[in-house]
């Protein structure tokens, strides 16, 4: 539980990114130990045990064809319970400290009232659109803002389909008829450290057809200033009855100052 | 009846009922289908070789993943065990054979006749394409409008409801056949995991079942559950996990039987607290129906639900570290003998250990997010499901000396392994490394090629190692050395007690466990009557124990030799399967016109030999069904017997509670679906479609039937034939009134208001599927109580059923069944 007191108090919002990279590495730190131990420790029984074909010892009791079945007691039951009780404190913990971890991804960080950008996610076969807070829609690529909490409302014009960014480590189902709330937020730095334009793949992660492998999109995150000027744009330009496709701002019309 | 042919006599393997054939059957069969998924599987990985690789089109691709899924987990996995539960579960337990032989051949033969259609179905236009989940609404005909569609999902539900007999089958053989002296606790592990499966099998696949017959209702008669907004995909989600998740155990644990057993074998140990892993294996059945919803923590269930689950799915974990630590403590201390059937097994809890661990990883809600739909999921339920049949690979070679008399090659068995083992890490663990690939795509980002190069490379070695178990048991087979009767050395169970392979009827003296440990006892058999257990002395026991002499008298067949032979199964299951067969392609080519009334209703058939192979199966299924009925097949009861918790049941009747207990799981699914439907839609936006006159007098005339069947059976036990023949009659009379109100009341719907199956003119036209598919399912169910009380009607007439009235009495109970599902129906349709 020390972690989620430690993204109450921390300055910035942790991205999903990097929530995962930090509960899948413990977790796969504990698996991996266990997994050495409990695998070393058989292996090295198995070998130990091994029929070599010498006379049985004294205290082998060798089972006959007929017997009503009983079971091991002594030392071995009480080792039994021993490393049962072990294995249930190890994964209940580790699941009390993921619990942690997932109230903080439900609710995705504190913005106060300002900036959060709503964008509507629409699956389609095979492809997604979205509709921005102004009524613009772009299909394939979804242009945000860095530095700024975006909530997505996923949702699915024929078949189930799921929306999600490896990268970005965002993830929601795309139903018919639901509508599945997801966030994500991009720093500043990332962006700067990409060239001032970050882009992250987006795939379709559950099967919908034919086109199910090319399904595919992405999500492109400029600064705040660049998408601002694109975003008051593409009001306009919906006035005007065209769609911004571009986020170099040269189509026709212009972008107001 | 009919005398059992020899082996070698084609037509023993058509007629044959005794379990050990038709456990043989279902091992050859199954191994056809883990080459005909193996193929598949093959096809995918070359697929996967390249990124940008098109060795299929894209339908074709997703063709073959469906196919592999579903082949691979109904068809493969569980025949497989199956064939050894049907081959050893009456050998362990002491019985002659399984409780209803008959019923047992029909399973097999369903279940061969399934995996038929299926294969039949990629000729109709290419087979299903929505994966082995077949999520909703891409599994109905508007995305996937092939005939072959349909025709694997008919598929389905025709092996589902095969398996349903079979489970019966079980539960009863387990229940009421078990050797004098063994005690539930007692069992073997191998039938202790089969009866944790059959247990969890009557449930979930009735779940199964009925998801499965609303899907085909779709198909064929165009309801539209699955395609409507109003929660039509969470509910295929809802329903398809509750049958999806006890699904793994059940695929599982006849492996962990194996497992268990091949253990204690091999290493001549006695289980770890043998009666803790009992515990953990009866929990785990328990909390397997309790955390389906952990495969759908990304949709929009809330936080609450998705904790709840967690918290399950974790608690499910716990009894299965048990059962591991029990299965690896046992080794120790012991004389561990490398034989193939160990090296299999301990395989299997090596990747079984790590198909555990990674399960932990999906366990904690924020992995899954990132989990859900790629390569972590294939590779966690291969090391599970596939780990876990590893073992019975192991099963294979332990009992191929009893089922063939013939040695296995040991050093062909143990190459076998070296390369099945590395070619299945090659292949799976290698989809631990690439996971972010996301599942059943083959156009997938280059910097995982690597992984998936090395995974084709396994597949194909996976693929080859099996050959080399078919040559060395070919092999074997035709020029091994003789087994004999118990070629190991640490066995226990009492299949090793008997020849290999065993006699006919196994036993040639009744097996019992009464002094603690097996004997066979002579029983004296008086001349003329039922065999009378005797104590040591050779006088008659006159304690009784669990004995049913008392019930044994009233068998007028008591002095019959017991059958062995009928034609009967394989015929109801192929007319089932033509008729199935049928069904797939109807909706595309029989054509409805409503007109203004019954009579301008217009039919229109474009491709003739769909509907007729629909009524020439069904025809041919009336009338195998009533030579079944009327067949002289002799099944003998068990006569000593360990029956705890039935005692006293007799194994009819307990095979019909254990039919009727799946029922209500199919019924409660269909009721469950109304009302999941009806809340995600506005519970108050609909009113009854119907006006409720016509159900409340429907409601009557049933219960009025049930109470002539008491009528019938009071009759049946005075012996008078006339009241027997009043009373069956007056229900027959009453079922059909039932009936004639029914098709009033739809023909008033449909041509009076305008509701049909797929529209309706005052509302939501999913509530007029539900309407017409939930009242359906029930009349078919009338339609089959009358079909069978027709039947009842002229043995009567013909003087039966005056000695022994309990077929009446079984009758009654499916009737009283149906009638109570109709008292659920009624205010749920016409009042609220």
């Amino acid at each position: 539980m020390i972690d989620t007191v430690i993204l109450q108090q921390g300055t910035g919002w942790r991205a999903q990114a990097e929530v995962f990279d930090e509960i899948f590495f413990v977790f796969l730190a504990l698996g991996t130990l266990i997994g050495t131990i409990v695998v070393s420790y058989t292996l090295w029984n198995v070998y130990k045990y091994r029929d070599d074909g010498g006379e049985p010892k004294d205290d082998f009791d060798a089972p006959v064809v007929g017997e009503l079945p009983t079971g091991q007691g002594g030392p071995k039951a009480k080792k039994l319970f021993l490393s049962f009780g072990l294995s249930a404190i190890v994964v209940i913990s580790l699941v009390v400290y993921a619990y942690g971890i997932l109230l903080y991804v439900e609710e995705g960080p504190d913005t106060g009232d300002e900036g959060d950008i709503e964008i509507l996610v629409e699956g389609y076969q095979f492809g997604w659109e979205y509709e921005y807070p102004n009524g613009h829609t772009e299909t394939g690529e979804m242009i945000v803002p860095a530095d700024q909490r975006i909530d997505i409302e996923v949702t699915s014009r024929d078949v189930w389909h799921n929306f999600g960014s490896s990268e970005l480590r965002i993830k929601s189902d795309a139903i018919p008829g639901e509508t599945n709330s997801n966030w994500f937020s991009v720093s500043s730095e990332e962006v700067e450290a990409q060239g001032g334009e970050a882009t992250y793949m987006v795939e379709c992660f559950e099967l919908c057809g034919s086109g199910h492998s090319a399904m595919k999109g992405q999500i492109t995150v400029i600064p705040q200033d660049e998408w601002e000027e694109w975003y008051a744009g593409t009001g306009e330009e919906n006035a005007n009855g065209e769609n911004a496709t571009s986020i170099d701002g040269t189509t026709a019309g212009g972008v107001p100052a | 009846m009919s005398e059992l042919p020899p082996t070698t006599s084609v037509k023993r393997w058509l007629v044959t009922t005794n379990h050990k054939d038709i456990g043989i059957l279902y091992t050859i069969t199954a191994l056809f289908f883990l080459l005909f998924g193996g193929v598949l599987a093959l096809l995918i990985r070359v697929q996967l070789w390249d990124p940008a690789n098109q060795v299929l089109s894209g339908l074709a691709y997703n063709e073959a993943v469906t196919a592999h899924g579903l082949i691979m987990v109904f068809w493969f996995l569980s025949p497989f065990g199956f064939g050894f539960a049907n081959y050893f579960v009456p050998l362990q337990i002491g019985a002659d054979d399984l409780a209803f032989p008959r019923l047992n051949a029909l399973s097999y033969w369903m279940y061969l006749f399934s995996g038929v259609l299926l294969g039949i179905s990629f000729f109709q236009g290419g087979t299903l394409n929505a994966g082995w989940t077949m999520y909703a609404p891409l599994n109905v005909p508007m995305y996937t409008p092939s005939i072959g569609s349909t025709g694997a999902v008919l598929a389905l539900a025709m092996f589902v409801i095969g398996v349903t007999a079979s489970t019966v089958n079980f539960l009863t053989s387990i229940h009421h056949s078990r050797a004098e002296g063994m005690g539930i606790m007692d069992m073997p592990m191998f039938t202790w995991s089969m009866l944790a499966t059959v247990w969890m099998m009557l449930f979930a696949f009735a779940a199964l079942l009925a998801v499965g017959l609303i899907l085909a209702s779709d198909r064929v008669l165009g309801s539209v559950y699955f395609s409507a907004t109003e929660g039509g995909s969470l509910l295929w989600g809802h329903l398809f996990w509750f049958f999806g998740h006890p699904e793994v155990y059940i695929v599982f644990f006849p492996a962990l039987g194996a497992m268990l057993e091949l253990f204690q074998t091999f290493s001549g140990r006695r289980l770890v607290g043998r009666k803790w892993v009992i515990i953990s294996i009866c929990l785990i059945s328990v909390q397997s129906f309790l955390v389906w919803m952990h495969h759908m923590f990304l949709t929009t269930i809330n936080l609450e639900i998705k904790t709840l689950m967690m918290a399950t799915t974790i608690g499910i974990s716990l009894p299965f570290d048990l059962v591991v630590f029990s299965l690896i403590y046992t080794l120790i201390k012991g004389r561990i003998q490398f034989t193939t059937p160990f090296l299999f097994a301990f395989g299997a809890l090596l990747l079984f250990i790590l198909g555990g661990i990674t399960g932990v990883f999906l366990g904690a809600i924020v992995l899954d997010y990132e989990f859900r739909g790629t390569y972590w999921v294939v590779a966690h339920f291969h090391y599970v499901m596939f780990g876990g049949a590893t073992a019975l690979f192991g099963a294979a070679y332990y009992w191929f000396p009893k089922m063939t008399g013939k040695m296995y090659d040991e050093l062909l068995g143990k190459i076998h392994f070296v390369i099945f083992f590395i070619g299945f890490n090659a292949v799976y663990f290698s989809m631990f490394l690439g996971w972010e690939t996301p599942r059943r795509v083959f156009e997938y980002n280059p910097a995982f090629q690597i992984y998936h190069q090395i995974g084709t490379i396994g597949a194909f070695m996976l693929g080859f190692s099996f050959f080399i178990m078919f040559y060395n048991f070919a092999k074997s087979y035709v020029s091994g050395p003789d087994a004999g009767a118990n070629p190991w050395d640490y066995s226990r169970t009492a299949e090793w007690a008997v020849p290999s392979p065993p006699p006919l009827e196994n036993w040639s003296n009744r097996p019992s466990y009464a002094s603690g440990k097996l004997e066979f006892v002579k029983d004296y058999v008086p001349d003329g009557g039922p065999a009378v257990k005797t104590d040591d002395n050779g006088d008659v026991a006159t304690d009784g124990g669990d004995s049913h002499s008392a019930h044994i008298k009233e068998y007028p067949y008591w002095d019959k030799h017991p059958s062995h032979a009928s034609i009967w199964p394989l015929a109801l299951s192929f007319a089932l399967g033509v008729l199935f067969l049928g069904l797939s392609g109807f909706h595309d080519n029989v054509v409805f016109e409503l007109g203004e009334s019954l009579a301008s209703t217009t039919v229109t058939i474009s491709n003739p030999v769909y509907p007729i192979l629909t009524v020439v199966g069904l025809v041919g299924l009336v009338a195998s069904g009533v030579k079944w009925g009327l067949e002289d097949f002799y099944a003998p009861p068990t006569e000593f017997a360990e029956r705890w918790p039935f005692n006293g049941v007799e194994k009819v009747k307990l095979g019909m509670w254990f039919f009727l207990a799946s029922d209500v799981i199919v019924f409660g699914a269909f009721l469950s679906a109304a009302i999941f439907v009806r809340y995600n839609a506005g519970w108050r936006t609909w009113s009854p479609l119907t006006e409720s006159l016509p159900g409340l007098i429907n409601t009557f005339v049933l219960l009025t039937s049930s109470f002539t069947v008491i009528l019938a059976l009071v009759a049946a036990h005075r012996k008078s034939r006339q009241g027997v023949l009043a009373s069956l009659g007056a229900t027959i009379a009453l079922g059909f009134t039932f009936l004639a109100i029914k098709l009033w009341e739809w023909h008033h719907e449909i041509y009076d208001v305008g509701v049909t199956i797929a529209q309706n003119s005052h509302g939501d036209p999913i509530q007029a599927s539900i309407y017409y598919v939930t009242t359906g399912l029930h009349g078919i169910h009338v339609v089959g109580g009358l079909l069978i009380a027709i039947f009842l009607f002229v043995r009567a007439y013909q003087g039966h059923y005056m000695e022994d009235e309990r077929p009446i009495e079984y009758f009654g109970l499916y009737w009283h069944f149906v009638d109570i599902v109709w008292v659920f129906i009624f205010p749920l349709f016409y009042l609220f």
